[in-house]
């Protein structure tokens, strides 16, 4: 199916719901994506995260509200999205009596993949997923991790502009999570494919992703950069610069034009001074400013919340104010007369 | 443009479950044919009531063993998690089910091929050999279908194999049980009538006794006896239509 190229490779949701009775598993969701973005999707179990996601590939539909992929309609366009885009679920099922390389050729077919064309790609995709000496044996020998690794090279059959991944590093060992993170970010930089990657593992979100969003019981609670929650979170962003002590230190210092604090560790050997928020300037530009104060700098680093932090916090301050504005509203699903029209 | 249907096939016969089957079929006709043709009561039977009970199993076991594969075609791939890799290809939802139709319906051709010696055996030495062929493959082509069509629809909307197998079964088994379990006096009833003359297995079963064991061998002879097949077909189509018009795999799943 050939789809046109001028359509971009971002995702935007408004007020995008799906609600099952009485529950609501995505509710009112607006989020954008821009194309070549890493896109963390962050929530604990039952947020709606796999529910969105399966929204956006067209396997669900919306309750109410609408969104778009690469500029198609979610909902008249499904056929045309499943083109383009690949989705590794959180837990796939595989035809175990087949190879890893019949079952690629399979899904090349199924996309429509010329065989040649699709032959190739199989045999360059198991290389990249490192499963190219096992491509004869039947996938029912395969480990859990090897069997994700196959789930990621069918995900990348269509040569998608859009991947989703639900937890695609979920019970691998070190080394698979790395290599998965690896290709995906060789993905993202050579051919500019836009990542929306549902992790709860969020030292790899931090590491990945360049934007995340962070949804709680189906409800958006943030969306920005790692540094714009930080600071909707309230947690420091600055440097701490650690110098040794010496008799006119604190004179020194109290010449920078930063808003500092001190502490003195080592046995009064050496301050900590923590350059708070607000710095514009490049830690280079701190560093050159603490030597020309006649400072001397012992080491520095950046001083801030950890992901984990700012998710805690975030989806934790937005359940309070949950239930202070709705206390009556936990999950009571609307009458049908209040839903909004799938397309408003 | 079928990949899904020989994706099923090879499926199907890939292991050695597959193959056992249509082995399992073959035995059944074996043992059937034999004892119909050696056994001492039933060899007094005439030869055109003994074709009829061939006729017989050849259809209710066509019409198990396409119902029961059929009824876990979408609930299988569903509960093996394979079903959304399946459902995010750009292929339709309609054409996912037809393959599998076609692949279940492959299954009784197979089934039928096999049949085919048996019943030239068993009819040798009359000219009702033709005729066993052609209305045993009219009619169980024409219940198989039906039956598919349904254990698919099933299938797709209870999204548990276990549920989806229970209930298709449950259906062939009320079907069959008039014509293979009921006493003649009870199907002579008002009861038995009224439910015979809606019931698809009774009127396949009816006509190729009447083909058969009272010789009416003509189509124009058998019409009353089709069109309540054709019109169960038909109504199995419109289920099939509305079922699997849309797939939804949910998060629970």
């Amino acid at each position: 199916m050939k789809v046109s190229s001028t359509n971009n490779n971002s995702i935007s949701t408004s007020t995008l719901s799906k609600f099952y009775r009485n529950f609501r598993a995505v509710n009112s969701l607006t989020i954008d994506v821009s194309p070549g973005d890493i896109f963390g999707f962050l929530g604990p179990n039952g947020a709606g995260k796999t529910t969105t996601i399966r929204m956006l590939c067209g396997l669900l539909s919306p309750t109410s509200g609408y969104a778009k992929v690469a500029g198609f309609d979610i909902v008249k366009d499904s056929l045309k999205i499943r083109s383009i885009v690949g989705l590794l679920p959180e837990s796939s099922g595989f035809y175990n009596w087949m190879s890893a390389e019949e079952y690629l050729l399979y899904f090349a077919a199924l996309y429509k993949i010329d065989t040649h064309i699709g032959k190739k790609r199989a045999k360059d995709l198991l290389e990249k997923v490192g499963l190219a000496t096992k491509s004869f044996v039947p996938i029912s020998y395969y480990s859990r991790g090897m069997k994700q690794r196959l789930g990621l090279a069918r995900t990348l059959i269509n040569d998608p502009k859009i991947l989703f991944l639900d937890e695609p590093t979920l019970g691998l060992d070190p080394k698979g999570q790395q290599d998965i993170q690896k290709t995906l970010l060789e993905l993202n930089r050579e051919k500019k494919v836009t990542i929306f990657l549902s992790s709860h593992a969020l030292s790899e979100v931090s590491s990945l992703c360049n934007r995340v969003a962070i949804v709680n019981r189906g409800r958006l609670v943030a969306q920005g950069s790692i540094e714009d929650l930080r600071a909707l979170a309230g947690g420091s962003s600055g440097l701490v610069v650690r110098i040794l002590n010496s008799p006119s230190a604190q004179q020194e210092l109290s010449s920078l034009p930063y808003r500092i604090q001190t502490n003195t560790t080592d046995n009064n050997r050496l301050i900590d001074v923590k350059v708070s928020d607000g710095v514009s300037e490049s830690a280079n530009d701190i560093i050159d400013r603490f030597e020309k104060a006649g400072l001397q700098i012992y080491e520095i680093r950046r001083m801030g919340m950890s992901l984990e932090d700012v998710y805690f916090k975030l989806t934790e301050a937005k359940k309070k104010e949950d239930q202070q504005t709705h206390p009556e509203a936990q999950q009571k699903p609307k009458s049908k007369e209040e839903q909004r029209p799938r397309h408003a | 443009m079928l990949e899904i249907y020989q994706r099923e096939f090879s499926g199907s016969f890939y292991s050695w479950r597959g193959g056992v089957w249509i082995v399992a079929a073959a035995l059944i006709f074996s043992m059937v044919a034999y004892l119909l043709l050696t056994d001492k009561e039933l060899s007094l039977l005439d030869q055109g009531e003994m074709l009829f009970t061939l006729a017989e199993v050849i259809i209710a076991l066509g019409v198990v063993m396409s119902a029961t594969s059929a009824s876990s075609s979408i609930s299988g791939e569903i509960e093996s998690g394979t079903f959304e890799s399946l459902l995010l290809t750009p292929v339709t939802h309609r054409q996912i089910a037809m393959q599998k139709l076609l692949s279940v319906l492959t299954v009784w051709a197979i089934l039928y091929l096999v049949s085919i010696p048996y019943l030239v055996v068993v009819a040798s030495g009359t000219h009702l050999a033709l005729s066993a062929v052609l209305y045993v493959g009219l009619y169980g082509t024409l219940l198989v279908t039906g039956l598919s069509l349904i254990s698919i629809a099933i299938s797709a909307r209870l999204k548990s194999s276990k549920s989806s197998i229970m209930t298709t079964l449950m259906i062939v088994l009320i079907l069959l049980a008039p014509s293979l379990f009921f006493a003649t006096s009870l199907k002579k009833t008002d009861f038995g009538l009224a439910l015979e003359s809606i019931n698809p297995v009774s009127q396949s079963f009816n006509s190729l006794d009447s083909v058969l064991v009272d010789n009416e061998q003509a189509l124009s002879l058998q019409v009353d006896h089709i069109w309540p097949v054709v019109v169960f077909v038909l109504a199995c189509l419109l289920v099939f239509v509305f079922f699997t018009r849309q797939f939804e795999v949910k998060s629970a799943e």
